[in-house]
């Protein structure tokens, strides 16, 4: 609980209305979509603008208060949860697009706004904003910034980061400050945007950003892909690069996770072959034409049993928006889903797929792959029961193998979901003592009372499991 | 800050067992001077190519609070490479070792003393493109770029060198050797150090290799010159290209000044009577390459452009470009001193800069040139001066302090691809208000805490001022 006296400044900052800790609240706060991290805040407050977020922070950096910016809570490495407590600072007063600039090609939002809803409004303008979590109906803009969200166009467009031109951030003391600015290049001094971008909301408070827009493309075709051999498909994937050829989208599919969702979006996805990649370009008329054909080509060459050409926009759609819900098909299936984002280099794909398999047969715990296979970023996903202790241990055993594979092939631990509480464990593992140390350095310099999302990305003890803990 | 001893000179030639370390005056003074204003000796010049032998150097200057100056051609434009407190110059350049290409992960390995040209023909040979192309790429070195985030005229469709890092050894100021990124293009594991330490210009840490990321070459590119009477109707060519959604590769911006100087230098029948002219490169696949140069022209026509030169072919386009090429040498023969600056502002305010760029000229009686990189907001007013004529060189810095000013009121920047180095540092508060430059100050001192990289860079010493003459 909050002293009364803080309370009360809080308060004063806020309105009544916008500072909650009765249980109910409470308890709505203390999770996010990653199991097993639940934790009590002590106060959920709802700044109305900037100034009151630098007055909140004041407090709190004053009282050593711990505070946790939230978005939507879709997150899946438990960032969002207050595992010391402390405020949960949420931005449903913070949700509006300040300027669409179609001369600068920029747009400057509140961190609220839904991302859908952000995409929707620049592209009524004929602009295009192309990060796309799948969560993007739900998740906040203002979570994506903080981990640095991909999608399923990150293999053509990249991630978050490479759309975030400027911010406005209030610092854990307070002060506030604008990084960047609408401007294509920039070089005065260290480029705090980027490092605020994915930084888990462990630096500060973003309050604002500017972010860039790219001209709509003007046409785009989906093509899916069947495979009746996991690592065939993966060789696809590795053929169509080497090509020079880099699709707006090359998504993969493996057969158990193919079951679920068309059980659950039923549109007659193929459920009896082994694996789909579904891929989409887009561009000038001509050159998607091309591309497409050659895509198609070069996936038979990979020996894909069948390539169907989707008929119509609402085809393709239909397919995007069934790898969207591959999660949420899974989740369906058994009480716990514990989803990971191990990401390899682009050319070792059909090994880490290969070493997947022979990590779930090894440790005999169901294990559906999917993911953004063109950037190397998988989503081997374990389907399990929390209650089950002793096959518990057993998934445990088999991420941490496929983290030690992930980076053993030159990749990493997290591609686009951030380390937040569930991987901080293995944070070393990638970046060895002296890398974490140069992070920490910084995280001292912005936050030396650590009251900024504590207990995520920096592992707290010796605490070494992905799911079990006390 | 401490001056080299014979002791520490001593314990240096034991450390470079490799390389070598240069200490005649003859050979110091060449490692004094950039491509900026000053000249200040350094107490040695190191060159080796051993990591290891760099990193016992950096452990050694941080105990013994020695300055190191990391350096690769010197080409900067701002002073980032002087080594303004003595010390030793870490000598780079000699690090041209390693240049892989890796073509299924569309990836380059290289260390920093290889030359960006040579990393462009080596993506080039495998049908592969790495786009930051500095104007100064046939001899800079891939560090040097790195530190300072180097733009280029292909800044505009393809971004700058940091969009092209993915993965960086450095050398941290303590002497750790640590890897940030790697090669995946997605990668989330904590804190962006790799985009921290690209355009810290050398005051982070040293880098050591670093892993760029690569892209298909466009498979064909076309070149038009755009020319306008009336410098605005420029400016609106180049942001309403953009609003109707043609990206070009290229879009370069010629003032009348720069016209008749490159006229007067070598006849290319520039028209010397117009106001501004736009170099415009469009890239792509072939197929739609032809659609979007028809659509481009009749935009610059449709603002005003009263002629639109579409080059029949590949030597003709080169004698378009040609004429850009020579704004810098035309420029220098009206005076001796030419002071390149890049103040960048949004690229709706392009029309807002150029105007107050006339009024700087007329108001400090300067000879001052625009050209740049237009399409990105990036222009390079040059001040073309004497620097023995005292009078004139205070002028000047009064001018650039009002160029500075005009970038930063219009919601730009000091410097888009130069770098702040010595040159700048004078005004960062301006741009960036106390706060947001104790930011960058404590994340300085968090990692060098007895600040040997690279000292007097970026930050300000109190009371410090332009000096040009």
């Amino acid at each position: 609980m909050l002293a009364e006296e803080l309370k009360q400044q809080l308060i004063e900052v806020v309105g009544e209305a916008n500072v909650q800790d009765n249980k109910a609240s409470l308890l709505v706060y203390s999770y996010d979509a990653t199991p097993q991290f639940q934790s009590i805040p002590d106060a959920v407050v709802a700044p109305r603008n900037t100034d009151e977020v630098a007055e909140v922070l004041k407090l709190c950096n004053e009282h050593h208060i711990p505070v946790v910016p939230r978005g939507s809570g879709t997150n899946l490495s438990a960032g969002t949860t207050p595992v010391e407590g402390g405020i949960v600072l949420l931005f449903k007063h913070m949700q509006d697009i300040i300027e669409i600039d179609e001369e600068n090609l920029t747009v400057t939002v509140q961190p609220g706004l839904i991302t859908l809803d952000l995409i929707n409004a620049v592209e009524a303008k004929g602009l295009f904003y192309p990060p796309d979590p799948s969560s993007m109906k739900i998740s906040t803009i203002g979570g994506n910034l903080n981990e640095n969200s991909g999608g399923l166009r990150g293999l053509k467009y990249g991630v978050t980061r490479d759309y975030v031109m400027g911010l406005e951030v209030v610092l854990p003391n307070g002060d506030i400050i604008r990084t960047g600015g609408k401007l294509a290049k920039d070089v005065a001094g260290y480029d705090l945007t980027r490092l605020f971008v994915g930084s888990e909301g462990t630096l500060g408070v973003i309050t604002e950003a500017t972010l860039k827009l790219v001209p709509m493309p003007e046409s785009k075709k989906t093509i899916l892909a069947l495979y009746e051999d996991i690592e065939a498909a993966a060789e696809a994937v590795s053929s169509i690069i080497a090509h020079r050829i880099i699709p707006t989208t090359l998504e993969f599919l493996d057969q158990p996770t193919l079951k679920v969702v068309e059980e659950y979006a039923q549109i007659g996805l193929p459920t009896d072959i082994e694996a789909v990649l579904l891929i989409e370009q887009d561009g000038p008329q001509e050159v998607v034409d091309r591309d497409i054909e050659k895509i198609a080509a070069l996936c038979r060459d990979n020996q894909a049993i069948r390539v169907d050409v989707a008929k119509s926009e609402l085809e393709a759609d239909a397919l995007r928006t069934a790898r969207r819900t591959a999660l949420s098909a899974l989740a369906r299936l058994k009480p716990t889903t514990i989803l990971e984002d191990a990401t390899v280099p682009r050319s070792k794909i059909a090994e880490m797929v290969r070493a997947i398999n022979d990590i779930a047969r090894e440790y005999k715990v169901d294990i559906c792959t999917f993911g953004h296979a063109g950037d190397g970023n998988l989503h081997p996903t374990c389907l399990t029961d929390v209650r089950n202790k002793e096959e518990i241990h057993r998934v445990e055993q088999a991420f941490e193998s496929i983290f030690h594979k992930a980076v053993e092939l030159g990749g990493t631990i997290t591609g686009e979901h951030g380390v937040g509480a569930m991987k901080s464990p293995y944070l070393h593992l990638k970046l060895g003592d002296e890398g974490i140390a140069a992070m920490k350095g910084i995280k001292q310099a912005f936050d030396p009372n650590n009251i900024m999302n504590p207990g995520k990305i920096f592992a707290k003890s010796e605490r070494k499991r992905v799911v079990v803990h006390a | 800050m401490r001056a080299l001893t014979e002791i520490h000179l001593e314990e240096v030639k034991s450390i470079v067992k490799t390389g070598r370390v240069l200490t005649k005056e003859s050979d110091r003074f060449s490692y004094s001077f950039d491509g900026s204003f000053g000249t200040f000796l350094p107490d040695a010049v190191i060159q080796t190519k051993s990591v290891e032998e760099l990193a016992a150097l950096v452990r050694l200057a941080n105990r013994e609070l020695i300055p190191l100056y990391p350096r690769g051609q010197a080409t900067s434009l701002s002073g980032g490479p002087l080594p303004v407190k003595g010390g030793l110059v870490l000598d780079l350049s000699v690090m041209d070792h390693v240049l892989e290409v890796h073509e299924e992960d569309l990836v380059a390995v290289v260390s920093p003393g290889v030359l960006t040209a040579d990393i462009h023909r080596a993506a080039e040979e495998r049908g592969l493109m790495y786009p930051p192309d500095p104007s100064s790429s046939h001899v800079s070195t891939i560090g040097g770029n790195l530190a300072e985030n180097s733009g280029g005229p292909k800044g505009l469709k393809y971004g700058v060198t940091k969009d092209y890092v993915i993965g960086l050894e450095v050398i941290t100021p303590e002497g750790e050797i640590i890897k940030t990124g790697g090669r995946t293009v997605k990668n989330v594991t904590g804190y962006d150090l790799t985009k921290l330490i690209v355009g810290s210009e050398g005051t982070l840490g040293i880098i050591t290799k670093a892993v760029l990321k690569l892209i298909p070459k466009p498979k064909a590119s076309t070149t038009m010159m755009a020319i306008f009477d009336s410098l605005a109707d420029a400016g609106k060519a180049i942001s309403n290209m953009l609003t109707a959604g043609i990206l070009p590769s290229k879009m370069e911006l010629m003032d009348q000044a720069s016209i008749i100087a490159v006229e007067q230098f070598e006849p290319l029948g520039l028209p010397v009577d117009a106001a501004a002219l736009i170099l415009i490169e469009l890239d792509g696949h072939p197929a739609a390459l032809q659609e979007e140069a028809d659509e481009a022209a009749a935009l610059c026509q449709s603002v005003g452009a009263r002629e639109v030169r579409m080059p029949k072919n590949k030597s003709e386009e080169a004698e378009l470009w040609k004429a850009r090429k020579l704004v810098s040498p035309a420029i220098v023969r009206i005076k001796p001193t030419k002071i390149s600056e890049d103040a960048t502002v949004p690229r709706s305010k392009i029309p807002d800069m150029c105007k107050r760029l006339e009024k700087i000229r007329e108001e400090y009686g300067i000879h001052l040139v625009v050209f740049g990189h237009a399409g990105d907001g990036n222009l390079h007013p040059n001040i073309i001066c004497d620097k023995n004529d005292t009078e004139e060189m205070k002028r000047v810095e009064q001018a650039v302090e009002e160029i500075f000013k005009a970038a930063v009121e219009l919601g730009g920047t000091l410097s888009g691809e130069h770098g702040i180095g010595l040159m700048k540092a004078p005004f960062m508060e301006m741009e960036l208000g106390a706060a947001g430059l104790d930011m960058m100050k404590r994340i300085k001192a968090a990692w060098d805490p007895n600040n040997i990289m690279n000292p007097g860079k970026i930050f300000p010493e109190p009371g410090q001022k332009l000096e040009l003459s």
